[in-house]
Parts: C-alpha cells; sequence; structure tokens
C-alpha cells in the first residue's frame, strides 16, 4: 500500500523524458516542438497494466488514445452466433511504438469497436479528449497541431478502409476473380 | 497470465487507497475549523478567475505568471470597489442600525393591523396574538445580525486570508493533484473517473459563474431603481437582494420584503409601495426572460422543495453560513450524483 501511494501520489515525476519521448515517436505528436512536447506530457496519463488485463472493451463508450510504450496488447473483436456466447477473434497484436483508440479524441460518447487486452506487463500513455480541450483551451497552436495530424492520421486510416471495402465488394461481386 | 483473482486484489487495493485518500480529504475539510468555508470560497474563486487564467495563458505566459496577473487584475477591480462601495455601504448599515427600533415597532404595528383585521373576522374561539410574538422575533433575528456579524466577520478574516491562497494552488497545481490522484484508481474505472472529474468540473464552473452572474445583474437593477426613486439604503437592499438571488425560488422573494417592509413602515404612499415592488420584479423579470435561458439553463436546477429542505438542513448544521452554503453544496452534489449516474448507465455496456 504504502509503495502503491509513493509511486504513485508522492514521488515527483523525474523522469519527464519518458512521456516526451514517447509522445514525439507518435505522428499525432509529430508536428510539435520540443517545449510543447513539454506541455503535453504533463495532462497525458502513464497507465500499467497487469498481463491478461483488459486497456479497453468492445462497446464500452472511448475517451481517448492510448500509445504503447512497453509490453505487447492484443487486439480483439467479439464474434456473434446464434445460440453461442460471445467469442473474441483475435486481429492484431500492437508493439511498443503503437498507438490505438485516437478516433475517440473526435467522437462524442463513440464506443470502442475492439477489446485491447494486455498479453504481458504494459505500460501506455493516455491522452484523451478532456486533455486535448484543455491543451486547446490554454494553448490554441498546440491544440491545432495537434488536431492537425490527428486528422490526417484518421484521414489516412479512413482511404484504408475505403480502398479494404472497395476490395472486399469486388470479391462479393465477382467471386471468380482472386484478389 | 496472471488469474482474474490477483488482478481482482489489486483493483480492490487501489480502489481503497483511493477512497481513503478521498475520505481523509473530506475529513480534513470538514473538520479543520475554517477548512470548509475556506475551500469553497477558493473553489469558487477558481471556477470564477479560471477563464482569464486561460486566457492570459494564451498569450504565451506561463501558467504561473497568468494566475498572478489574474490576481492583480482581479485584486484591482476588488480594491476599487471597495473604496467606493464600503463607505457607502457602512454608512448604510450603520444608519439602518440606529434606525432599527424605528423598523422593529413599525413591523410590530404591520402585524398588529393584521391581527385586529384577522380578529374581527373571527368570532368563535381563541383569538390571534401574533404581534408579541412577531416583535419578539424580530428584535431577537435582528439583534442577533447586528451581534453576530462583528463575530462572523472576525472568524471570516481567516477565511478571506486563506482562500486567495488556496485558490492560486487550485489553479496552478488542481489538474497536476488531479492527474496524481488518478494514477491509483483501477484500471477498469479509469475512462469512467476522468471523464466524471472533468463533467463534474465543467458543469460546477459554469453553475458557480452563472448564478454569480445572475446575482451581480439582479443587485445591479434594483440599486439603479431603488437609487433613481430616491429609496434609503438603496446599496444595502441591492447587495442583500444579489445575495438572496444566490438561493433559488425562495430567494427572490426574501431579497425583496426588506425593500417593501421598508416602504411600509415609513409610510410611503401605495403607488410608491408599488414601485418599489415592480423594481424588483422587472429585475426578476429581466433574469427570467434573459439571463437564465442564455446563462443558467443549461444547469442543473433543485426541486422548490428540496430548496427548503435543503436551507433548513443547512441552517440547522451550519446557522447563517451553512443558509448560505447549503445550495451550491446541494447543487454541486446534484450534479455529481447525476453525472455518476449517467456514466454509469451509459460508459460501460458490460
Amino acid at each position: 500500500m504504502v509503495k502503491l501511494l509513493w509511486e504513485n501520489i508522492f514521488k515527483s515525476d523525474q523522469d519527464e523524458s519518458g512521456p516526451t519521448a514517447a509522445l514525439r515517436s507518435c505522428p499525432i505528436f509529430s508536428a510539435l516542438t520540443h517545449r510543447e512536447l513539454k506541455f503535453v506530457s504533463k495532462v497525458i496519463h502513464a497507465r500499467t497494466y497487469r498481463p491478461g488485463e483488459a486497456i479497453f472493451t468492445q462497446n464500452e463508450v472511448g475517451l481517448g488514445m492510448y500509445m504503447l510504450v512497453k509490453g505487447t496488447i492484443n487486439i480483439s473483436i467479439e464474434e456473434f452466433k446464434e445460440d453461442e456466447p460471445p467469442k473474441l477473434v483475435f486481429i492484431t497484436r500492437l508493439d511498443p511504438g503503437d498507438f490505438f483508440g485516437e478516433i475517440s479524441l473526435v467522437e462524442n460518447n463513440g464506443r470502442r469497436t475492439a477489446t485491447a487486452i494486455a498479453a504481458d506487463e504494459v505500460l501506455v500513455y493516455g491522452f484523451f479528449k478532456p486533455d486535448l480541450n484543455d491543451i486547446a483551451e490554454r494553448n490554441p497552436l498546440i491544440g491545432y497541431k495537434i488536431v492537425s495530424k490527428l486528422s490526417e492520421v484518421l484521414g489516412r486510416r479512413l482511404q484504408e478502409t475505403a480502398r479494404k471495402v472497395a476490395l472486399l465488394k469486388k470479391e462479393v461481386l465477382n467471386p471468380t476473380n482472386k484478389i | 497470465m496472471l488469474n482474474s483473482q490477483a488482478l481482482k486484489r489489486d483493483r480492490y487495493i487501489k480502489m481503497l487507497a483511493f477512497l481513503g485518500i478521498l475520505i481523509f480529504f473530506g475529513w480534513v475539510i470538514l473538520k479543520v475549523e475554517n477548512m470548509l468555508v475556506s475551500t469553497l470560497l477558493a473553489s469558487v474563486l477558481a471556477y470564477l478567475m479560471g477563464p482569464l487564467v486561460n486566457a492570459i495563458e494564451r498569450t504565451g505566459l506561463k501558467r504561473h505568471l497568468a494566475i498572478v496577473t489574474s490576481f492583480v487584475i482581479v485584486g484591482f477591480f476588488l480594491a476599487l470597489g471597495i473604496t467606493f462601495a464600503a463607505p457607502l455601504i457602512s454608512g448604510q448599515l450603520s444608519n439602518f442600525q440606529s434606525d432599527l427600533p424605528k423598523y422593529v415597532e413599525g413591523s410590530a404595528r404591520i402585524i398588529r393591523d393584521i391581527e385586529s383585521k384577522i380578529n374581527s373576522y373571527i368570532v368563535i374561539g381563541d383569538q390571534f396574538d401574533l404581534s408579541s410574538h412577531a416583535q419578539q422575533m424580530i428584535i431577537a433575528v435582528t439583534k442577533s445580525i447586528f451581534e453576530d456579524l462583528p463575530a462572523i466577520i472576525s472568524k471570516s478574516v481567516t477565511t478571506i486570508l486563506l482562500a486567495p491562497f488556496f485558490t492560486y494552488f487550485l489553479l496552478r497545481d488542481g489538474q497536476s493533484f488531479v492527474r496524481k490522484l488518478l494514477r491509483i484508481v483501477p484500471n477498469s474505472i479509469f475512462e469512467l473517473t476522468l471523464s466524471l472529474h472533468h463533467e463534474i468540473n465543467d458543469q460546477m464552473g459554469q453553475f458557480v459563474r452563472a448564478r454569480l452572474f445572475e446575482a451581480l445583474i439582479v443587485g445591479i437593477i434594483v440599486w439603479i431603481g431603488l437609487f433613481a426613486l430616491g429609496f434609503p439604503y438603496a446599496s444595502v437592499l441591492a447587495s442583500f437582494a444579489a445575495l438572496a438571488n444566490l438561493i433559488p425560488y425562495i430567494g427572490p422573494i426574501i431579497g425583496g420584503v426588506p425593500a417593501v417592509g421598508i416602504a411600509m413602515i415609513n409610510g410611503n404612499s401605495s403607488t410608491e409601495i408599488l414601485i418599489v415592488i415592480l423594481i424588483y420584479g422587472l429585475a426578476q423579470l429581466i433574469d427570467i426572460v434573459f439571463i437564465i435561458p442564455l446563462v443558467v439553463a443549461k444547469i442543473v436546477n433543485l426541486h422548490p422543495i428540496t430548496v427548503l429542505v435543503v436551507i433548513i438542513i443547512g441552517a440547522q448544521l451550519m446557522g447563517v453560513t451553512g443558509m448560505l452554503i447549503s445550495i451550491p453544496v446541494a447543487s454541486a452534489l446534484k450534479v455529481t450524483l447525476y453525472s455518476v449516474y449517467q456514466h454509469l448507465t451509459d460508459f460501460r455496456t458490460t
């Protein structure tokens, strides 16, 4: 208990290079200067997860994104079949440097579309919608830079999804043509 | 993979630590003398100054400098206001205190008139003896206000000195303290707690700013009206109307009673009394038609019965201070419970 309190509340943030480095490696914060990264590093949240612990689960309201710093995370979705309990289907594995859940930063009470579970001891930095609003109110330039890069990332993902949908449509309409 | 038992244990320890810290701070605020009022006043000041601090920070100034600048600006206007208003209000207050016997006698006379009218209608049974009880009550209440006032003011000095100090740290370190506290929140409810904190903070900020803005506008309208009419104690009555307006539903009525009473005791004509009532009515009309829809509408309102019960509880627990802070505290509780309920039903689907 004492260790928990010491590590979480009373110990000062001596190692600010951790969050700053994590932010720098994330494309959403790539337009920020060192000073601006330091500003953002003061509002993000470090979270640790034990193996098997959920970072978030499908269908719950999402508040923001996570940057994976240490460990691996499995992304799965629930598959529903008639007369069977829902089953988790593995989609992908995330490694340090990956980020996920960023669509929640622009959605209003949007729900998570997948479940993220820690595969081993995990350290993530969370960046959430209220933090983004706070930054935009106190330093609009930083807010603009983040939102601008966020739009780029979301636009790219949308393009990618549209391309995949087009390919799938083609496959469904023309089953003989293998992709 | 760690078994779910260990995860559950971890979660319980974190939850206990989190709740323990919250309970500890709650206990300190309630038990240490002057802490509750200082904390509440500091929170009100922080909510009021927050937008100004953010606006100054947007110019590129560091947060602590933005806070200091805000204090200088607010302090300047406060000093200006005190320089002009304090002699006026204190003069009017001492005049009122010396005229008090006249008003006590006058109000007893009015009650006696009402009493005799009621008694003339009642032929059988007990006759009313309202006036002697009322006179005793009025003397006791007004005496206690003036006798308690110095004690309240001297007690307030500590509060007034502590509050800006707390406000500075709330504005500077409030967010980072919350962030540190959130570290021990179990992972399963972390996003929910973070969202809840921001929701309550936003709602409370809006509530405090809107209610004070509303009170200020009502006070200004009443002051202009009474001043134009050449009515005595205009500044004191306007300040009282503004303060009373903080109490929903019954506040505006309480705010208007002294002015109407003074007009009746002074033997003003019924037209003048009607004008005084119209001034208070106009202030309320402007409040209802313009201010409430524009500023206050978003805020969760309390039911009239809740207001009455809450004020009675406040008065029972902490006297005059309890009455004044009961409504903001009840509103804060309502916002908190409302947000918690909404989040619990909406956030998690499983």
